[in-house]
């Protein structure tokens, strides 16, 4: 632990900083060539593990990649594609596409801890969960529905109209008596006088 | 600086990430208990809660919103609602007097499907057990309207109905959000959007703007206290749970309404009319009409009974039960008619 602790603290501030950087896609080329090459480079994993664990559990990633040394990977990618504009954010990138992939699953991650401080709010929106499986939602709805002959309202004659109006109005009242003092069923009513003109 | 700035901003989401373990942790091992115990305050909480607000009713590109009051005084409910879009319109409830005021229109046309309601008012019966028919569950934490809620799944435990989404505020257990759903897609949305909750309300927010027309739609609910019978015709089959419920005379056919806690859905058999009806199913939003035509027996094939299920229920179930009936003694269900 103090052993840890003593590297993190040798490392200077300029050699953090571009390693936080590039856990945020935004080190520059020359930066990261100065991660590589910095002298301590146990210190300079171990710093960015400790930041990508993090990472990780925020991103619900599967924590393979936790003992991975992307130093290898990134110097040749630079190495390799020296001459391209961006190669080392390409090469970073690469690492980086499960996390951005994880986006879905951190939203099932809420879902499944039950929603903790702050993460809840685009889920229960109704946008997170609901908008991610829509297609596979929905094709068994309408397989079922397949089966029913279905009658388009708007085909109706006025006075087929008033009939069926007249058993969605009873309907709404039962509905309202069955449930008691419920007196917000009586909005169903005015919403059908008040809409749709 | 900008070191400082990034080794905080990770700190934080550390910190973030503690707390959130930390907040989700003991809701999920209680969670059972809590969505059940939460499930019990809805009802009472949305007649016994006095507030004021705003709130939206949606469904397909249907959207329509309405300004409610609503308090509770000595034992006694008052509310007012007031469309705020197309029309005007309003309506006033003390205990169980109900006034319709719509200026514009003498009647309350029909043109739309009626939403199977924004607050479920079936959530308020008791007398059905819900968790025998929905899985509840405790999904977390929101905010409506200005005020903390906790998100309650109820999941359908057969195909036979649609589930829902309930947003309870924390400190009163009034619902201030509701989904019906099926399968992930949201069939029905209710939610405020302004919010007031107070202790009392002055005598003016209930009173019909003056200068309008008051037209008694319903002096007084014709409720009966037994459920509702069924002469000369019988229902095969219906999904499990749901139980005849008492439901108001109607003057025309008979109609019985079945619920099981939270969806209803209702029963018309009436003597073919002139009006020829399409047969099968219309769906708007979590509502399903199924119509169809059924006659006693084959040597009584001129004599026609229509069968309609109005509920919010699922086409394929509506289709069943109104499929399921027969009329066993068309002159006993003539002579209910007559009566």
């Amino acid at each position: 632990m103090s052993d840890e602790n003593s590297e993190v603290q040798a490392m200077d501030d300029r050699l953090r900083e571009t390693l936080s950087a590039m856990m945020d896609d935004q080190a520059d080329e020359l930066a990261v060539r100065r991660v590589l090459s910095h002298h301590d480079q146990p210190a300079v994993r171990d710093q960015w593990q400790r930041w990508q664990r993090i990472r990780d559990v925020i991103h619900e990633t599967p924590s393979g990649h936790a003992g991975l040394d992307v130093r290898d990977a990134v110097s040749a990618s630079l190495d390799r594609s020296a001459s391209a504009d961006d190669s080392h954010r390409q090469a970073v990138r690469r690492r980086h596409a499960p996390w951005r992939w994880s986006a879905v699953a951190m939203i099932t991650f809420g879902v499944a801890i039950g929603f903790g401080a702050g993460s809840g709010w685009d889920v229960m929106s109704g946008t997170g969960s609901d908008s991610l499986v829509p297609v596979q939602a929905q094709v068994p709805a309408a397989a079922q529905d397949s089966a029913v002959p279905q009658v388009t309202l708007q085909g109706l004659d006025a006075r087929q109209r008033e009939q069926v109006s007249r058993y969605l109005l009873e309907h709404a009242q039962n509905n309202s008596v069955v449930a008691g003092q419920g007196a917000v069923g009586y909005a169903r009513l005015t919403s059908m006088s008040g809409t749709g003109y | 600086m900008k070191l400082r700035a990034r080794v905080a901003a990770h700190t934080a989401i550390m910190m973030v990430l503690a707390v959130t373990m930390l907040a989700a942790w003991p809701v999920r091992g209680a969670e059972q208990e809590t969505a059940d115990s939460w499930l019990l305050k809805l009802g009472p909480a949305l007649n016994m809660t006095t507030y004021r607000g705003i709130f939206v009713y949606s469904r397909g590109d249907q959207v329509s919103s309405m300004m409610i009051a609503h308090r509770y005084r000595d034992g006694r409910v008052e509310e007012r609602l007031v469309l705020q879009d197309g029309a005007n319109g309003e309506i006033l409830r003390r205990g169980n007097q109900v006034l319709c005021v719509l200026p514009e229109h003498g009647r309350i046309h029909l043109d739309q499907v009626i939403p199977s309601g924004p607050f479920g008012e079936a959530f308020a019966s008791q007398r059905v057990p819900v968790g025998a028919w929905y899985q509840p569950e405790l999904l977390g934490d929101d905010r409506i309207a200005g005020y903390p809620t906790v998100v309650i799944g109820l999941r359908p435990r057969d195909e036979h109905r649609y589930g829902y989404r309930l947003w309870m505020e924390k400190h009163t257990g009034l619902l201030l959000k509701s989904h019906v759903r099926q399968d992930g897609e949201v069939l029905e949305h209710f939610q405020f959007t302004m919010l007031e909750i107070t202790n009392d309300l002055p005598d003016s927010e209930f009173e019909i703007e003056s200068g309008v027309e008051v037209r008694e739609v319903t002096p007084d609910l014709p409720v009966s206290d037994k459920p509702g019978e069924m002469d000369g015709w019988a229902l095969g089959w219906k999904p499990e749970g749901f139980l005849p419920a008492a439901a108001p005379r109607t003057d025309r056919g008979q109609a019985v309404a079945f619920s099981d806690g939270l969806a209803t859905f209702s029963v018309f058999v009436e003597p073919a009319s002139g009006v020829d009806m399409p047969q099968g199913a219309s769906r708007v939003g979590a509502t399903t009409i199924y119509m169809h035509y059924a006659s006693p027996g084959p040597e009584d094939a001129r004599e026609r009974f229509l069968i309609t299920v109005v509920g919010e229920i699922p086409p394929r179930t509506a289709m069943r039960v109104a499929q399921s009936v027969t009329v066993d003694d068309s002159n006993a269900l003539a002579r209910t008619l007559m009566d």
